[in-house]
């Protein structure tokens, strides 16, 4: 039976929606408050105060692809469904990131993982960062809303065989493991969820708070970039934003003019502090686009017996937090361990080298099983970090810099991840580096590991999770925004997103961006009430 | 540390300096005389998007290179074009930044000025052997030039990410390809 595309029903109800690549004329469109972004800041956000009763208005730079667009296929999905045509990197080009560019963000292709933030960060940002009004007990409620909201629940059904190998090789070493909380409902356990839910099961922003905004008469512009705010001294007096051709690559020529009681930027860690960069928005501290964390990812593969079929099944279901913790909060650099699906394109850059070596890598797809360290960076004064920066044409890129302080965290992640692959019974494991090969005792691995030269291009580095940038905190020295996400310097401008973290989670943010959101977006609407 | 650099692996930390300034002096003259000659004409050739004519040596003789072993030879030459179709598809969804920064590579690769020095492949690339391409990706690998190290990384992600992206790959790695909904 097929699935009905829950969004074309809803445009063919009447929802309003503006396709910036398709305008005859320039356009001004007005709301009470414009969203810049409709990732999962900004549907959260969009959705909690069109309920109060203010027309919203979100701009979405990507294009509106729903699930009858959603085939399962790797080019077309990165293409059309990926900042830069997933071609974004860390400035020097050592470090991929995945982030979401199209109608409902990230959300729309992240692999459902929903964690709240683990207390320890909430304390740390308290402590060291000056932020109030976000502690565990404060956010409780906010996450518990967002849970219920979003479907988000331990998984029910059996983990698949690749996120089976955290499972066996902890439970045989004593470590712990969890089931992954997603959001998710009816899911099909198909296993492309970072290429678009074909089946509505996900409950991304695209089928959740976007229609509740769309059925309340707000409006979505989409393929439009906000490519400036205009300012009127401590004020926000509109958007410029500009119209971009079908791919979401260059503008068109056409320009919309925004205008707004009020202002949301949530366009998640680079592209938040890209627009404020460009706007030249008052940054006396220089904060703006500093301390931007990436979960910095490395990756370890292991061969096994039996099929694993890596490319089926729920992605995400079993994580450990065993090392997370294992020095503190603001200790050595510590890490979650999860695993990545593994449709062939994307395995075939992570597995690496090139020629028969990749080759043979590639031909045991089927029995492979590939684990990821997510590196909590940001907690400690020598953790890498990134500055958010602007490149000739005005576009945000990110220069992030390793440092001895991360490679050790590194390291020591390929040991654990190596460590928890033999004891699940892998044959051979690889820790994706250049200078690796499979090697096939736990011996061997210690030995090649301790003697790897890390580095990058020679390491593969990835980030699915980009934070910071746009810090929250009390201070205006140490940050963008205060703890409602209120800009320190203009009155009338809030920040929603991932951009606010004051450091990097120690888990799948999606879930953190959604609880501290809805908060902020509450308070919102009580203060635009009384204004 | 690796043996860097252009050939000789055991330059001094002098020469090393040396090589890695000309090096870059190198990539900034191909840019430079690239746009001032009009050598890399920005036309695309006929059923690409962005792929140019002059492009197209570099790329048949590399992409054979890294597809080894997971194509056999009876089905290279298909296996190449549909890679190329592939490339020139994502080339034209990147970002114009990165786009521009790739298409530069390219002329950095087909201009027989910065082609030798920094490939080491002296004659052109239709008589390169698969040595020799294997060879330059190597010495990009194991270059001191960043830029080099980082163009070795994007030309690998590109070409694997192309080619098995394409359902006549899928069958090497035992990929049975998407369920149908």
């Amino acid at each position: 039976m097929p699935v009905p595309d829950m969004f074309k029903q809803g445009l063919a109800r009447g929802w309003k929606t503006h396709d910036g690549s398709r305008l005859d004329a320039d356009l001004t469109l007005e709301a009470d408050v414009a969203i810049v972004g409709s990732g999962a800041g900004g549907g959260t956000t969009a959705e909690i105060l069109s309920a109060a009763g203010f027309k919203v208005l979100l701009i979405e730079e990507g294009p509106l692809k729903t699930s009858d667009d959603f085939k399962m296929l790797e080019a077309e999905a990165y293409a059309s469904l990926y900042q830069e045509g997933i071609g974004r990197m860390s400035k020097d080009g050592a470090i991929t990131i995945m982030q979401g560019r199209a109608v409902g963000g990230t959300t729309l292709i992240n692999w459902t993982s929903s964690f709240r933030t683990p207390d320890p960060t909430l304390q740390h940002w308290a402590r060291e960062h000056g932020v109030i009004g976000h502690s565990a007990a404060e956010m409780a409620p906010w996450f518990e809303r967002m849970e219920q909201r979003l479907g988000v629940a331990p998984w029910a059904m059996p983990p698949n065989a690749n996120n089976q190998v955290i499972r066996s090789g902890c439970e045989k070493l004593g470590y712990q493991w969890h089931v992954i909380p997603r959001n998710v409902r009816g899911c099909w356990n198909l296993g492309y969820c970072g290429l678009g839910c074909p089946t509505n099961a996900k409950q991304s922003m695209l089928v959740t708070t976007i229609p509740a905004t769309l059925d309340k008469g707000g409006e979505l512009l989409y393929l439009a970039r906000a490519e400036r705010l205009l300012l009127d001294g401590e004020r926000v007096s509109g958007i410029e934003c500009l119209g971009m051709d079908a791919r979401s690559v260059a503008p068109n020529g056409r320009k919309i003019r925004v205008k707004a009681k009020h202002y949301v930027l949530a366009g998640g860690g680079i592209n938040t502090p890209g627009i404020l960069l460009r706007s030249k928005a008052p940054d006396p501290h220089q904060r703006t686009g500093k301390r931007t964390f990436l979960h910095l990812v490395n990756f370890s593969a292991a061969l096994f017996e039996q099929v694993i079929n890596p490319f089926y099944g729920a992605p995400q279901s079993i994580y450990s937090d065993h090392f997370q913790w294992d020095d503190g909060t603001a200790g050595r650099l510590s890490y979650k361990l999860e695993v990545p699906p593994l449709q062939p394109a994307l395995t075939a850059t992570l597995l690496g080298r090139f020629g028969i070596d990749n080759a043979l890598r590639m031909e045991q797809l089927p029995n492979t099983n590939v684990m990821l360290a997510l590196l909590r960076d940001g907690f400690h004064p020598d953790s890498a970090e990134g500055t958010v920066e602007l490149r000739n044409d005005g576009s945000p890129v990110l220069d992030y810099r390793m440092t001895d302080y991360s490679w050790d965290g590194v390291r020591r992640a390929f040991h654990s991840m190596a460590e928890i692959q033999f004891a699940a019974g892998a044959k051979a494991v690889l820790p994706l580096h250049a200078d690796a090969g499979y090697v096939k005792t736990l011996d061997e691995a210690r030995r090649l590991i301790d003697n790897l030269s890390l580095e990058i291009y020679r390491t593969r580095l990835g980030s699915a999770h980009v934070m910071g940038g746009c810090a929250m905190g009390e201070d205006p020295r140490q940050a963008v925004t205060d703890s409602l996400g209120r800009h320190h310097q203009l009155t009338n401008l809030s920040i929603h997103d991932g951009s606010l973290f004051p450091t990097s989670i120690g888990a799948n943010p999606q879930l953190s961006i959604y609880g501290l959101t809805a908060q902020l977006a509450t308070q919102l609407a009580e203060r635009l009430r009384h204004a | 540390m690796h043996n860097t650099a252009i050939d000789a692996p055991h330059l001094s930390r002098r020469k090393l300096l040396k090589v890695g300034l000309l090096g870059s002096a190198l990539l900034a003259t191909a840019g430079l005389t690239a746009s001032l000659s009009g050598c890399s004409a920005s036309t695309p050739k006929a059923g690409f998007r962005v792929i140019r004519e002059s492009d197209l040596p570099f790329l048949q003789a590399l992409i054979p290179a890294m597809l080894d072993g997971a194509v056999v030879p009876a089905r290279m030459a298909q296996a190449v074009s549909g890679t190329l179709e592939s490339l020139d598809y994502s080339l034209n969804h990147l970002s114009p930044e990165l786009r521009g920064l790739t298409v530069q590579l390219f002329d950095v690769l087909a201009m027989p000025l910065t082609r030798g020095p920094l490939t080491g492949v002296w004659g052109s690339w239709q008589k390169a052997s698969a040595g020799e391409v294997r060879a330059f990706l190597e010495r990009w690998q194991n270059s001191s030039i960043g830029l080099l190290q980082m163009g070795h990384a994007s030309l690998l992600q590109l070409v694997l990410m192309s080619w098995y992206s394409r359902a006549e790959s899928w069958a090497h790695c035992g990929y049975p390809g998407p369920p149908s909904v």
